[in-house]
């Protein structure tokens, strides 16, 4: 009999972080870090990708498993405060489709954290978690989206001088 | 608002601190989980009053469905019942396709013992993890699935220490864990087919979906995850892929003539080199292994007499 479903998602869990151990040189972009107690619990940073408001910037993600991974998608949400359209601006919960019905087995928390990266560099200001930062993109000030967006990775997001 | 508040410095809000209520705030409270735990949870109430798979009910039970229903849909079950005896229903919450599939699958090898199906089913599989392993996909990802469906392949067939009874795999289909697995199995597997026949299968993707989907945005949104209908195409490359005829028996109320209904119905046949090897067989002489029921949005499992 395959194990119960604890134990199918704690070994699931138990190769991707082999595996992130193996691949941590491939994707510099990523640094994702498993709890030393809980392997249900994940935390990453992620960096701003480039040519975006974010550039510069290193973001943190808290990852909660459920038991039911990999059948239900992790929750993950920024830690580190985000000017960004589909990035809840109190909580951090994220408006992405995978993460939400979108989700299948087929994505790791290694390639979710790179779709997020995507999401960062292509918002959707249509389906807004943040109404102001969307509402800046959707009327076309692109200008003003990004310097508040920039403000925040400068506030938030990168290490404080002196 | 928001903003200013955000100005304050990061770190230095208290999430505890109360929030005024407005009517925009509460909707702003309101978060994704919250709703997708109320999804599961209306899905588990529905769930209470239907198994993942039915117990075998006469197909009279079809006709009292409809008594007071469409006429040609209740001449429509009269003619099914001259050739099908019983039905066994599925759960309609978006993988009853494949978990149909799977039963009657799974049913016809613990009848029928046929260890050459088993072996040829076998080899097929073992070919769609090296499709899966060529499209880029990490082993780690599927291979639970992989195990999970063979495990169950292997203990229908009897005579074994871990071979399991009907009941037992009535038991197992109805079991989440076991259940959900051999279902997204199925759905790699499907989506497999599609992605390495993508030239065969795109003009059908695209005449299916009003947006311009690729084939490849078609697997990631309609294939892959759990709960998203099947149609023709999952269908096609789930029995090409496997190597397994299906037959669909469609019941709706479309009719040329409301005295002399007929009952249509599709044979999906694999394509030749995955087919049953029953001496060469052709087209006219492969016999669907699974039957399902289709009636608009859902699929259920048909019984011959």
């Amino acid at each position: 009999m395959q194990p119960p479903i604890p134990q199918a998602s704690r070994a699931r869990l138990f190769k991707e972080y082999k595996e992130v151990q193996r691949e941590k040189a491939a994707d510099p972009d990523i640094q994702l870090v498993c709890d030393d107690s809980n392997i249900f619990k994940w935390t990453a940073l992620i960096k701003g990708p480039s040519e975006t408001p974010f550039e510069g910037g290193v973001f943190q993600l808290a990852f909660a498993v459920p038991e039911q991974y990999p059948l239900q998608p992790p929750q993950v949400r920024f830690l580190t405060k985000i000017f960004h359209p589909n990035v809840h601006f109190k909580t951090g919960e994220i408006c992405l489709d995978i993460l939400k019905n979108a989700w299948s087995p087929a994505w790791t928390l290694q390639s979710v954290c790179r779709a997020i990266i995507a999401l960062m560099a292509h918002p959707e200001p249509d389906s807004p978690l943040n109404c102001d930062s969307g509402n800046l993109l959707r009327s076309g000030d692109i200008r003003g989206y990004q310097s508040m967006a920039r403000m925040y990775t400068r506030l938030a997001a990168m290490p404080k001088k002196g | 608002m928001e903003n200013e508040e955000g100005l304050q410095a990061d770190g230095e809000s208290d999430p505890k601190a109360p929030i005024p209520v407005s009517e925009v705030d509460a909707w702003e409270n309101i978060r994704d989980d919250d709703i997708m735990q109320q999804q599961s949870a209306i899905r588990a109430e529905e769930a209470e009053k239907v198994p993942f798979i039915g117990d075998k009910e006469p197909l009279s039970v079809l006709a009292a469905e409809y008594e007071s229903g469409s006429p040609i849909l209740l001449k429509k079950i009269k003619v099914l019942g001259e050739k099908y005896g019983s039905i066994r229903r599925t759960r309609g919450d978006g993988n009853c396709f494949f978990r149909g599939f799977m039963f009657s699958y799974l049913e016809h090898i613990l009848e029928s013992q046929d260890q050459a199906e088993v072996d040829r089913v076998t080899t097929n599989v073992e070919k769609c993890r090296e499709t899966l392993q060529a499209l880029g996909y990490a082993d780690f990802t599927f291979e639970d699935f992989f195990a999970l469906f063979l495990e169950q392949l292997e203990s229908v067939v009897q005579g074994k220490e871990t071979s399991i009874s009907h009941d037992e795999l009535v038991i197992r289909s109805r079991d989440q864990s076991i259940s959900d697995y051999i279902v997204m199995f199925f759905r790699f597997v499907t989506s497999g087919e599609i992605k390495r026949r993508s030239e065969f299968f795109e003009p059908f993707i695209l005449g299916m979906t009003n947006a311009t989907a690729t084939v490849e945005q078609f697997c990631k949104s309609s294939v892959e995850p759990m709960g998203e209908e099947s149609d023709h195409v999952h269908i096609t490359a789930l029995s090409d892929a496997l190597g397994v005829p299906i037959r669909v028996v469609y019941l709706d109320r479309s009719t040329y003539d409301i005295d002399h209904v007929i009952v249509n119905h599709h044979d999906f046949i694999p394509s030749a080199g995955h087919l049953p090897s029953a001496g060469g067989g052709s087209s006219e002489t492969t016999k669907p292994i699974v039957t399902l029921l289709y009636r608009p949005g859902h699929y259920d499992i048909l019984y011959l007499k």
